[in-house]
């Protein structure tokens, strides 16, 4: 994640008492470790059989490191640090306060983010080499470029007088695409009661770098339709392990509720079934939602 | 391939590049007639088949010409081509934090192999195996025939290297080997042993396959294995024997399972280890959950902490590590807060401490860490991740990473490796 430091609000040039740290929380690794060969080789040193040595994985958790790849339906995890770099305690620094905002590719206007900390959102006291910490979450769903605005504000108190401080910093980072959905919708035959019925085939294509398993897929449908997946759920199998590159074909039945039912039409003609939606989990679980846009279908004419 | 070391030693020699390709496997046509005049003359015991020809060296084997041998004596095998210089890479001291070059405890270039690995010299070690090997130490080289010492020294060094972080030098010096299941030159005629020490055969599967960029040789190499652990079983004479090869033959399964994970397949490592035998200490429970995790399937995960069977603390483990996938770290904490009352495992604290930073209390988490180095805890993991801390907690972290270096090169030398890298630190 690139950053930048905007000028601070404030006219006083002197650097800022306060330093803001970020670290982006995927969830953390199960370490892979390096070959074991000998005792003298385990991960961590542990008296009992908490180490699968010699299997190649081992339960000890690993920060990710600060790069990684951002990717639409997964959450946007990150931890704010403000930190109180003043040597010694020759100025007080009070009511600390931090605050985040993201910047989508689409939406003009930043969004507020929660900030969750230990001891709630209200300003802090900090002492010479304190800490406060809180965690922002966001969830993604929007390719492209993704500005994380963070605002520090803190008065400074010295012997002879105080001030407000603030400063910002910008985050930028890309968020990829994760998941392609390509749709088609085919009529089928109408059943005999004169309900009608088309079937939707999907093809999910893993375009992430990480392997993801299919939780559910579903359809939000309009009203007056329903849906039928034809799909592991049908058999009770759990979904399947798509790796990157992938691609999984999926299949619903959509059909009229009532014979020959109503069906909600957009101007251009088409008709409008519903939304797909996808969840998946990565790698440590890591959890991935999307839903697509309205699907529809031409009437025939 | 069952017993590579009763096969026939035919198979015409070929002359090939040493180091580029990868080796030849030993495969034997209907071509590979016995063409060799010098082994014409020295068929050994047996007058049975022409198959049992007299032991000769390959041409890959430097040194070229044989020397006549008396008929029927089967000939020390020549590994001189193991000794050469320029198979090995130096290891400069640069990406070792000045705390641990600058300290006392460094080695002098007296200290025996023995000693620096009993200390945990694990790059002097190394350095020190190569320069045995070559001959430029104070030591003479060994003797081109003395194949326990050569690949004793060789083991040492490619071990070392893999535990130093420098898997990727490992992979390039072990080519060297080529083709361990070439009979001629790695199989003792007079006893049928193979001539490399089984943990050197072992480790050489994975650097090979890494080395040669072919992850998919590897699951072969160790069923190769696998299939020759499966006849000792069978001909073992005692139950000692039988014990051995058993265990071997498990840890080759369990080897399969990560070769699978590194070429990303955990489906397939997943679906591999629900094969294998589960002696009930933890270890195959722990190593399906974390397979499971790795593919992001929770639920099957979870179910793995029901199977631990002796170790009841595994499946606490496992449940805290679901907890923390789905993203519920108050509930990992609480279990990791316990697991920690329990015992004093490096693991846990990290884990708890991982936790803590994920639940905005990174305060505490660095507290437990610092408390883990200061009972002589250092693994990559725990420096690594309160490494990671300290750049949050400051601005100018280099300051609390350098310390960090002083506090860890103060710690007592052990055979679990004494010295860090910079990496390490992120410094």
């Amino acid at each position: 994640m690139s950053h930048q430091r905007y000028p601070s609000h404030d006219a006083i040039k002197e650097p800022h008492s306060i330093s803001l740290k970020q670290q982006t929380l995927a969830p953390p690794l199960s370490k892979s470790t390096t070959l074991e060969p000998s005792p003298a080789s385990l991960a961590y040193q542990t008296k009992g059989s908490t180490n699968p040595s010699p299997f190649l994985l081992s339960p000890i958790l690993n920060l990710p490191f600060s790069f990684g790849s951002a990717y639409t339906g997964e959450t946007f995890s990150c931890t704010l640090c403000a930190n109180n770099d003043l040597p010694s305690s020759s100025r007080a620094i009070r009511d600390v306060k931090i605050e985040a905002e993201m910047k989508t590719p689409s939406v003009g206007r930043a969004q507020k983010l929660e900030l969750k900390t230990q001891h709630g959102e209200g300003p802090r006291d900090l002492e010479p080499g304190e800490t406060v910490q809180g965690v922002v979450g966001f969830d993604l769903k929007e390719e492209g470029n993704h500005v994380l605005a963070v605002t520090v504000s803190y008065y400074e108190v010295s012997e002879t007088s105080g001030r407000t401080r603030t400063f910002r910093k910008l985050y930028q980072f890309i968020c990829k695409s994760s998941l392609i959905v390509r749709t088609k919708m085919s009529p089928l035959p109408a059943l005999p009661s004169g309900r009608r019925r088309w079937v939707v085939e999907a093809q999910l294509e893993n375009c992430s770098e990480d392997v993801m398993q299919l939780e559910t897929v579903g359809m939000s449908v309009e009203d007056g339709l329903r849906w039928k997946g034809c799909n592991w759920e049908v058999a009770g199998a759990k979904g399947p392990v798509v790796k990157p590159g992938e691609v999984e074909q999926v299949c619903f039945v959509v059909e009229t509720v009532d014979e020959g039912g109503v069906m909600k039409a957009l101007p251009d003609g088409r008709l409008v079934f519903g939304v797909l939606e996808i969840s998946w989990r990565g790698e440590m679980g890591n959890r991935g939602y999307l839903s697509t846009g309205k699907l529809g279908t031409k009437v025939r004419t | 391939m069952s017993e590579p070391q009763r096969t026939s030693s035919q198979g015409h020699s070929r002359n090939k590049s040493v180091t580029k390709s990868r080796p030849r496997s030993s495969t034997k046509g209907p071509l590979d007639v016995d063409d060799d005049p010098l082994t014409a003359s020295s068929t050994p015991k047996s007058n049975l088949s022409p198959a049992q020809s007299a032991p000769r060296r390959t041409s890959r084997s430097p040194g070229a010409r044989l020397p006549v041998t008396q008929v029927g004596q089967p000939q020390a095998k020549d590994f001189s081509f193991l000794l050469k210089p320029e198979i090995y890479h130096p290891l400069p001291p640069q990406n070792i934090p000045a705390a641990f070059r600058n300290s006392d405890k460094q080695p002098g270039t007296e200290v025996p192999l023995e000693e620096l690995l009993e200390r945990g010299h694990l790059r002097a070690a190394a350095i020190a195996a190569v320069q045995e090997l070559t001959g430029s130490g104070a030591t003479r080289p060994p003797d081109p025939t003395d194949s326990k010492r050569i690949f004793e020294l060789l083991y040492t060094r490619l071990a070392c290297l893999t535990l130093i972080d420098a898997t990727q030098v490992a992979a390039q010096e072990v080519k060297a080997l080529e083709d361990l299941n070439n009979t001629r030159l790695y199989v003792d005629e007079a006893t049928g042993e193979h001539l490399v020490p089984w943990e050197l055969r072992v480790l050489n599967v994975r650097l090979q396959a890494l080395g040669f960029g072919d992850m998919r040789r590897s699951i072969m190499s160790y069923h190769d294995l696998a299939r020759e652990s499966r006849s000792r079983i069978a001909k073992a004479t005692n139950d000692e024997e039988r014990q051995l090869w058993k265990a071997r033959l498990h840890q080759l399964g369990v080897k399969v399972a990560g070769a699978l994970v590194e070429m990303n397949d955990a489906a397939g490592a997943a679906a591999h280890l629900k094969g294998l035998h589960d002696n009930g200490d933890g270890k195959m429970a722990l190593s399906k959950a974390l397979v499971w995790l790795q593919l992001g399937d929770v639920d099957n995960a979870r179910r793995c902490a029901a199977a631990h069977g002796d170790a009841e603390t595994v499946g606490d483990i496992i449940l805290a590590l679901c907890d923390m996938a789905d993203t519920k770290y108050e509930a990992a904490l609480e279990r990791w807060e316990a697991l920690r009352e329990e015992s004093q495992d490096e693991m846990v604290g990290v884990n708890a401490a991982v936790c803590l930073l994920y639940l905005g209390r990174l305060q505490e988490g660095r507290e437990i860490m610092e408390e883990l180095i200061n009972s002589g805890f250092s693994s990559h993991t725990l420096l690594f991740n309160l490494s990671t801390v300290y750049e949050l907690c400051a601005e100018k972290n280099r300051n609390l990473k350098m310390a960090l270096t002083e506090r860890t090169a103060a710690m007592a030398e052990g055979p679990a490796g004494w010295e860090k890298q910079t990496a390490d630190f992120k410094l």
